[in-house]
């Protein structure tokens, strides 16, 4: 059927609405309009959705072409993007947050119950806030995760791995420091616990090892300048204030402007090249994707903040510690870290030499393959010395998270917290100093591999042998554990190295067993963390890693056995009641 | 150049540590030492982050705070232990660690008898090593 022209009858009048077509021609034809969006007029050639690139401020860090490759969801999955997004949306919503909350003892909770209760989309803005925050951290892991496991730090992207990793510290500084200001009792225990592992800094700390031996003291160490007192106060709060909403925020933007500069200059995607591919507009292949993805990513925070509030718990009292008292889930691993080492290897060593190791990655790995798709058989060590730090960092918060109650003794999932758990059995050393210490006898040795340690005098903590023995046992064998999978030049059949090994655990528990009265279930854990500590940290290096040259190798070797003492510490502990491997208590030297 | 920068440097350093803190006094008067029974009292917890724990032997006051990292453990009459919500760490009613990742024992606070039979606890001043712990300033010796 022909269109007629109906008359214009509705307004009487003869006004007609100018249709939207014309409307859009005459504001974009408009003077104004030309003077903010450079270029002509639209006509969708591919010269225009360069320029729309080219000349836009915003948009201008992408290139104008893409490979179709580098924009497959199933590549990157918009992670990296997604973390952009949500830091956008923290950005927004801290800042009017800001408007409302003062940092001081006195004011800050009763702000935040103002900002719950009356301030008009004040509780939407904290939770989208709070929520965002979290899912934040999870996509910079994610996203870290997939660039790994693509081998995209590989030549020429090392540096920009390195970036990356610093803007994952500096996610969850933020998260820590925004931790406090609540002043909640939630908020005040995290930080009091975080703030006391800087106490434990070797020789910036007061309780750190050699602390005392450089003169410092609880107001005058590193962890008094973090806090700006000696507890934490008035002064911590406005320090983390200014930290949270001013000077960490500063730094990631311009880490995050090097890292996308980076990402374009590193010639965008790692994906491989395929001369028979061609090239596509960014305009509108990925920039439509991107907007799809934050719109997504908004949608889904406003949503998640509707539908759940943030916690907020009781005044922060600084005399009293909820029980039990635990970290946010992300920090939750490092707090079940710090039940079975020391603070200044858990809190500080450890977390440094995540960090290292993790920039260290590009410069250690010299494997050419696999750059740029997803790939476990062309990397078999990197894939699974990384992918048993995540797991290792995943059940550290699930144990953390789920199975700790009152007193941060262990609950299974299942059990309930009211029931009473009997009180935790003593725990020994293996070496450490003698004076003092009860006597070494062969039955005590056999009460300890058969869990029987109850018979001791309570409140003394028994050394088994000498600290000097300890030293030299276990300065031999980090030797030949860091020296050994070289040495060997012939590769160990798998299969049958791990089968032997576990046969040899299997008779060292079942003679256990049979002389001490080991319990099955300490035998199983035994073979299990042996095993463990065998796989990861002798067996793989062997077979993989000891073509490399020395220096990385070495540095290679040192990282594979700090990740592999965590699982084995933390059996001794679960199995064996084991507090210390080596104690030297007079220098604060506990490992 | 470089003694500029590291001068600067040091300087941006110790305008982090500030010269004048107005934290509250660690010194309090705990009450009348007749009004303690024999066991742990949890009476200045709240306020003033202190167990007094009176013996057969005499009384003395224990700083709540957990030498691992600082949480203010829970007292377990039944158990005869103090226990750490954050880590777990068990500690005796001497205060010596028994179980958990705590790497030394609690905190004793100087304590003196005022001349009215008050006790006078002070936080500034603290001992942990058996021996130094059980005799003045941190014990006072009592008749039960």
């Amino acid at each position: 059927m022909p269109e007629t022209a109906t008359p214009p009858q509705q307004n009487g009048g003869g006004f007609k609405l100018p249709d939207f077509d014309t409307l859009k021609k005459e504001v974009i034809d408009s003077q104004i309009w030309r003077s903010m969006f450079r270029g002509g007029v639209w006509k969708d050639t591919p010269r225009d959705r360069a320029a729309h690139i080219i000349g836009n401020v915003w948009l201008h860090l992408h290139p104008v072409k893409v490979r179709p490759r580098a924009l497959h969801w199933t590549y990157t999955w918009g992670l990296g993007g997604i973390s952009f997004m949500l830091f956008l949306i923290l950005t927004v919503t801290g800042v009017l947050l800001m408007f409302y909350y003062r940092p001081t003892v006195d004011l800050a909770y009763r702000d935040m119950k103002d900002l719950e209760f009356a301030v008009t989309l004040g509780v939407l803005m904290r939770n989208m806030h709070r929520w965002a925050a979290q899912a934040m951290v999870v996509f910079v892991i994610l996203h870290m995760v997939r660039v790994f496991l693509t081998g995209a730090y590989k030549k020429p992207r090392e540096f920009n791995w390195g970036i990356g990793v610093i803007l994952l510290t500096l996610t969850l500084f933020l998260s820590f420091t925004g931790y406090l200001l609540p002043w909640d009792q939630l908020a005040i225990w995290a930080v009091t616990v975080g703030t006391n592992m800087a106490g434990a800094t070797p020789f910036l700390g007061n309780e750190g090892p050699f602390g005392a031996l450089m003169g410092m003291r609880i107001n005058n160490d590193v962890r008094f300048t973090l806090l700006g007192g000696t507890m934490v106060g008035e002064n911590t709060l406005i320090r983390f204030y200014v930290l949270h909403c001013v000077a960490v925020p500063l730094i990631t933007g311009i880490l995050l402007i090097v890292h996308f500069w980076r990402v374009r200059k590193d010639s965008f995607s790692a994906a491989p090249i395929d001369p028979a591919e061609e090239k596509v507009d960014v305009w509108p292949n990925l920039v439509g994707r991107e907007y799809i993805a934050a719109a997504g990513c908004l949608l889904a925070i406003m949503i998640w903040s509707i539908l759940m509030n943030a916690p907020l718990e009781i005044v922060a009292n600084p005399n009293v510690t909820p029980n039990p008292s635990k970290a946010p889930w992300y920090f939750v691993g490092l707090q079940e870290l710090l039940v079975y080492f020391d603070p200044w290897i858990a809190g500080v060593v450890m977390p440094n030499l995540i960090i290292v190791g993790l920039m260290a990655i590009p410069y250690i790995d010299t494997n050419p393959k696999g750059i740029g798709f997803y790939s476990l058989k062309e990397r078999p060590f990197a894939n699974a010395m990384f992918l048993l730090g995540v797991a290792m960092w995943f059940i550290l918060i699930y144990i953390g998270y789920y199975c700790r109650g009152p007193n941060f003794a262990w609950f299974n999932p299942w059990e309930s917290w009211l029931n009473q758990k009997p009180a935790m059995p003593p725990t020994w050393n293996i070496f450490g100093p003698l004076e003092g210490a009860v006597p070494f006898t062969f039955k005590m040795a056999a009460d300890i591999v058969g869990g029987r340690l109850g018979g001791l005098e309570p409140g003394v903590v028994p050394n088994l042998m000498p600290g000097w023995l300890g030293a030299i046992v276990l300065g031999g064998m980090g030797g030949f554990l860091m020296i050994g999978p070289k040495l060997i030049q012939k590769d160990i059949p798998g299969k049958t190295a791990n089968l032997a090994f576990i046969g040899a655990m299997a008779v060292v528990a079942v003679l256990g067993k049979i002389f001490a009265g080991l319990p099955v279930m300490q035998g199983l854990w035994l073979v299990f963390f042996a095993w463990t500590g065998f796989y990861f940290g002798f067996l793989l290096p062997q077979r993989h890693i000891r073509q490399l040259e020395w220096p990385r190798y070495l540095f290679t070797m040192f990282l594979v056995l700090n990740t592999v003492a965590v699982p084995l510490k933390m059996g001794a502990r679960l199995a064996f009641n084991v507090k210390y491997v080596l104690t030297f208590p007079t220098i604060s030297l506990n490992i | 150049m470089a003694a500029f920068l590291g001068g600067s440097a040091a300087a941006t350093g110790r305008f982090f540590f500030p010269n004048v803190i107005y934290e509250p006094s660690q010194k309090f008067n705990a009450g009348p030492v007749k009004s303690y029974d024999v066991g742990v009292s949890t009476r200045w917890l709240n306020e003033q982050r202190v167990w007094i724990i009176r013996t057969d032997k005499g009384i003395y006051a224990m700083w709540a705070r957990c030498t691992h990292l600082g949480c203010t453990p829970s007292w377990f009459d039944d158990q005869g232990r103090f226990r750490c919500p954050c880590h777990g760490s068990n500690f005796n009613q001497g205060g010596d660690v028994i179980a958990g990742p705590a790497p030394r024992p609690l905190w004793r606070a100087k304590v003196e008898l005022a001349a009215t039979g008050d006790l006078i606890v002070d936080k500034a001043i603290l001992e942990d090593l058996p021996g130094k712990r059980d005799n003045p300033p941190f014990f006072i010796s009592l008749n039960a």
